[in-house]
C-alpha cells in the first residue's frame, strides 16, 4: 500500500461518519422545526409514539432494501417477501395455534426462503436483479392473494391475534421500569428492537467476513471474484438477508395494523429506498450505512407527520418528500466526487 | 373547473338548499328546540385515500357544521389508500384537537384496532362508508352502504336491463378489501338467481385506484369479448365512468348498470347510452355522521346498541328518475338521522 491509498483509505471511513454525523444534524433540525412551528408535533400519544413506531417498521424494511443495495443489485419484491411472511405467520396463529415466537419464525423462514430462490434465480440464469425481483413481485402478488382468497376468503386477512401481539402494538418503554424508575412512554417497545436490528446488520457489514465480502462483491464483483471470493453464493446470501429483513417488516406491520391481511407490504417499496438513500448508501454497491438508514427513515418519516399536521395537501407532501429525496441524492453525489478529487 | 365538475358543485349546492329547507320544516326529533350545544366538539371525516366518491363529504361535513353549530371539522384524504399513512393521519387530527372521528377504513380488518385507540382517548367514533370486516365494529357506530345488497340491486337492474339472460360482466375495485369480496357475492346471487339464464362472464377486479387503470382495462375488456357481452354491472366509482366511455365510444349494444353519479354517468343515463346507475348517499354520511359523532363526543347522546350497523342507502337511478333521485336520497338522509335521534340513541331531553 502506497502512502497515496493509504492516506485516502484512512479518510474514507471518516468521510462516511462525518456523512452521517450532518445527516444526524439535519434531521434534528428538521424535527426541532417542526417542533416549534407546528401545533401538536411533540404530542407524545398521538404524534411522537406513531412516529416512532412507524419508523421503525420502515427503517427494518429499508434494511431489507440495503441488502440488496450491498451488492449493488435492487429488490423489487421486498413489500411481496414481507407479505409472505405475514401470510404464513397469520396462517399459523390462525390455523396451527402457534405462539407469537414459533408463528413469526416460520413467517421469518418463508420471506429468507423466497429471497434465496430470488438470489438464485439472478446467479443461475444470469438475469438481472430488477427484472428478477419485479417478476417475483408480481408471482408473490398472485400467490398471496390466491392463499388469503383459500383460506380467508371473504375477509382476506388472517385475524387471529396471538398472545403478546397487543403488547408489540402498544407497548413503550414507560412498561420497563428499574425500581421507580420507568421508561418515556412514547418510545414503543417497537422502536428499541428496530435500532437493535440497525445494530446488527451494522456490526454485521462492517465486522464479519461475510459482511465485508457482500460489499466487497458490490463494489467490483470481478474483482471480488478474482480475489477468491464465491460472489454467486455471496448474492444468494445477500438476497437471503433481504428476503428475512423483509419478512421481519412485514409481521411488524402486521401487528401494528392488527391483522395479517393479503395487503401487506403494497405500500412499502418506495420507503424501502428513502431510507437508505437519505441515509447515505449509495446504489451502485460496496457501501452501506445501516445507522443511516435509521436517520433517513426518520427525516423521511419527520417530514410526512409535520406537513399533515400543517394540514399540507397530498400533492404538497408529495413533492415535499420528492424534493428531499433529490436534494440527498445531489449531495451524496457531491461528497463522492469531493471524496474522489 | 370542467362542465362536469360545475355540475357537480351546483347538485351539491342545491342539496344544501334543500337541507335548509327540509331542516326549517322537519321537527327534528325533539331537538328543533333544544339544540344541544356541540360547539365543543371537531369533527375529522377521515377517508382512505383521494377519491372523487368522498368529495360530497366535505360538502356534507360543512353543512353539518353551519346546521348544528358544531365546532369545527376537516377533511382528509391523505391516507394514500396505505392504512399506516391513514392512521397517521388520524394521529395527526387527534394531536391537533380534533375529538370526533368519521373514518373510511383502508383495510376492514386492521380498522378496528384503530378504533380501540380512539376509543380508548375519549374520542367519539363513526366508521363512514364501509364497516370493519367481521362481526365485530369496535367504532360507536357504521354508517355505510350495504355494498352486498347496493351489488345485488346493480345486478339486478343489469340483468333486467339484458331481458333476463346472457352474458354478464361485473367491474369492481380491490380484491383484497372485504367490501369488494360482498359486492362480488351480490353480483353472483343475482346470476345465480336467474338459474342458468345469465352467466357471469368475468369478474375484472383493481381497477378502481384511477380513471386511467379503469379505461385500460374496459377497453381490453371490450376488445377481447364485447362481442360476447350483454351486460356490464359495475360496483366501483371508476370503473363505472370507464364502462360508461367504453359503451359510448364503441357503440356496442351493451346493456350497463353503473354505480355512483358522476355527472358522466348521469349523462349517459340521460342519453339513453346505459341503463342505469346505483348510487350511494355520500353526502348524507358525512352530514348525519357529523351530528352523531357531536351527539356522541358533547355526551349529549348515548348509542343505544354500541356498534350499531346502519345503511346509508342506495337507490337504483334509471331514466325515469335521473333527475328525482337526490330528493329521495335527501329524504332519507333525514330520515336517518331522524332514526338517531329516537330509535338509535339516547338523548338527554
Amino acid at each position: 500500500m502506497t502512502a497515496a491509498t493509504g492516506s485516502v483509505a484512512a479518510r474514507r471511513p471518516r468521510l462516511r461518519a462525518d456523512s452521517l454525523l450532518v445527516r444526524t444534524l439535519i434531521t434534528a433540525v428538521v424535527f426541532l422545526a417542526f417542533a416549534l412551528t407546528t401545533n401538536g408535533f411533540l404530542n407524545p400519544q398521538f404524534t411522537v409514539y406513531p412516529l416512532l413506531r412507524d419508523t421503525a417498521t420502515l427503517t427494518v424494511i429499508g434494511l431489507a432494501q440495503l441488502c440488496a443495495l450491498a451488492i449493488g443489485q435492487l429488490n423489487l419484491a421486498v413489500g411481496r417477501m414481507a407479505a409472505v411472511a405475514a401470510m404464513v405467520a397469520g396462517y399459523c396463529y390462525q390455523f396451527l395455534g402457534l405462539g407469537l415466537i414459533e408463528g413469526a419464525l416460520l413467517g421469518l423462514t418463508a420471506a429468507a426462503a423466497t429471497g434465496a430462490l430470488t438470489g438464485l434465480i439472478i446467479v443461475r440464469a444470469h438475469v438481472n436483479a430488477f427484472i428478477v425481483t419485479l417478476a417475483m413481485d408480481f408471482a408473490l402478488l398472485g400467490l398471496v392473494l390466491a392463499f388469503y382468497q383459500a383460506f380467508t376468503a371473504p375477509l382476506n386477512a388472517f385475524t387471529v391475534k396471538p398472545e403478546g401481539m397487543d403488547l408489540i402494538r402498544n407497548g413503550s418503554l414507560n412498561g420497563l421500569c428499574i425500581g421507580d424508575m420507568c421508561g418515556p412512554s412514547w418510545v414503543p417497545v417497537l422502536f428499541l428492537f428496530s435500532l437493535l436490528i440497525v445494530a446488527l446488520v451494522s456490526v454485521f457489514f462492517s465486522r464479519t467476513t461475510l459482511g465485508r465480502e457482500l460489499l466487497a462483491t458490490g463494489s467490483n464483483e470481478r474483482t471480488a471474484r478474482l480475489s477468491g471470493i464465491p460472489t454467486e453464493r455471496r448474492i444468494v446470501q445477500a438476497h437471503t438477508l433481504s428476503g428475512l429483513l423483509a419478512g421481519l417488516a412485514g409481521i411488524m406491520l402486521a401487528m401494528t395494523n392488527g391483522s395479517f391481511s393479503a395487503a401487506i407490504g403494497e405500500n412499502l417499496l418506495i420507503p424501502s429506498f428513502l431510507g437508505p438513500v437519505l441515509g447515505g448508501t449509495p446504489m451502485t454497491g460496496g457501501f452501506v450505512s445501516a445507522p443511516g438508514t435509521a436517520v433517513g427513515t426518520f427525516l423521511t418519516q419527520t417530514i410526512r407527520q409535520g406537513l399533515t399536521l400543517k394540514g399540507i395537501g397530498l400533492d404538497w407532501l408529495n413533492i415535499a418528500l420528492g424534493l428531499v429525496l433529490l436534494a440527498a441524492l445531489s449531495v451524496g453525489q457531491i461528497r463522492r466526487r469531493r471524496g474522489r478529487s | 373547473m370542467g362542465d362536469s365538475q360545475r355540475s357537480g358543485m351546483r347538485r351539491m349546492a342545491l342539496a344544501s338548499v334543500a337541507v335548509g329547507a327540509m331542516l326549517a320544516v322537519l321537527p327534528v326529533a325533539g331537538f328543533a328546540q333544544t339544540t344541544p350545544d356541540f360547539s365543543g366538539v371537531k369533527v375529522a371525516l377521515v377517508t382512505g385515500g383521494a377519491h372523487p366518491y368522498f368529495q360530497p363529504w366535505k360538502v356534507g361535513g360543512a353543512q353539518a357544521v353551519t346546521d348544528f353549530g358544531i365546532g369545527g371539522t376537516a377533511f382528509d384524504e391523505s391516507g394514500e389508500w396505505d392504512q399506516t399513512k391513514e392512521t397517521a393521519a388520524i394521529n395527526a387530527l387527534a394531536a391537533q384537537g380534533y375529538n370526533a372521528f368519521g373514518i373510511f377504513g383502508v383495510s376492514p380488518t386492521d380498522i378496528n384496532t384503530v378504533f380501540e385507540t380512539l376509543k380508548a382517548s375519549g374520542f367519539a367514533v363513526g366508521s363512514i362508508a364501509s364497516c370493519p370486516a367481521g362481526d365485530v365494529n369496535k367504532a360507536d357506530f357504521c354508517l355505510s352502504t350495504d355494498t352486498k345488497t347496493a351489488a345485488y340491486l346493480a345486478a339486478q337492474g343489469a340483468i333486467e336491463a339484458m331481458g333476463g339472460a346472457g352474458n354478464l360482466v361485473h367491474l369492481t375495485g380491490n380484491a383484497v378489501d372485504s367490501n369488494t369480496q360482498q359486492r362480488i357475492a351480490g353480483v353472483q346471487q343475482a346470476v345465480d338467481e336467474t338459474a342458468g339464464a345469465v352467466t357471469l362472464l368475468t369478474t375484472v377486479t383493481d381497477i378502481d385506484k384511477d380513471l386511467q387503470s379503469a379505461q385500460k382495462a374496459v377497453a381490453d375488456l371490450l376488445a377481447a369479448q364485447g362481442a360476447d357481452i350483454n351486460g356490464i354491472v359495475t360496483t366501483a366509482y371508476n370503473p363505472a365512468v370507464a364502462a360508461t366511455d367504453g359503451v359510448k365510444t364503441t357503440g356496442l349494444p351493451i346493456k350497463v348498470i353503473a354505480i355512483d353519479d358522476d355527472p358522466v354517468v348521469l349523462q349517459a343515463i340521460r342519453d339513453g347510452i346505459i341503463s342505469g346507475t346505483v348510487v350511494q348517499n355520500p353526502w348524507g354520511q358525512a352530514y348525519v355522521g357529523s351530528w352523531v359523532l357531536s351527539a356522541l363526543q358533547s355526551g349529549a347522546c348515548t348509542m343505544n346498541t354500541p356498534g350499531l350497523i346502519v345503511d346509508s342507502g342506495s337507490f337504483l337511478v334509471t331514466t325515469v328518475t335521473v333527475d328525482t333521485y337526490d330528493a329521495q336520497r335527501l329524504a332519507t338522509s333525514m330520515d336517518i338521522l331522524a332514526k338517531f335521534q329516537t330509535e338509535y340513541m339516547t338523548c338527554a331531553a
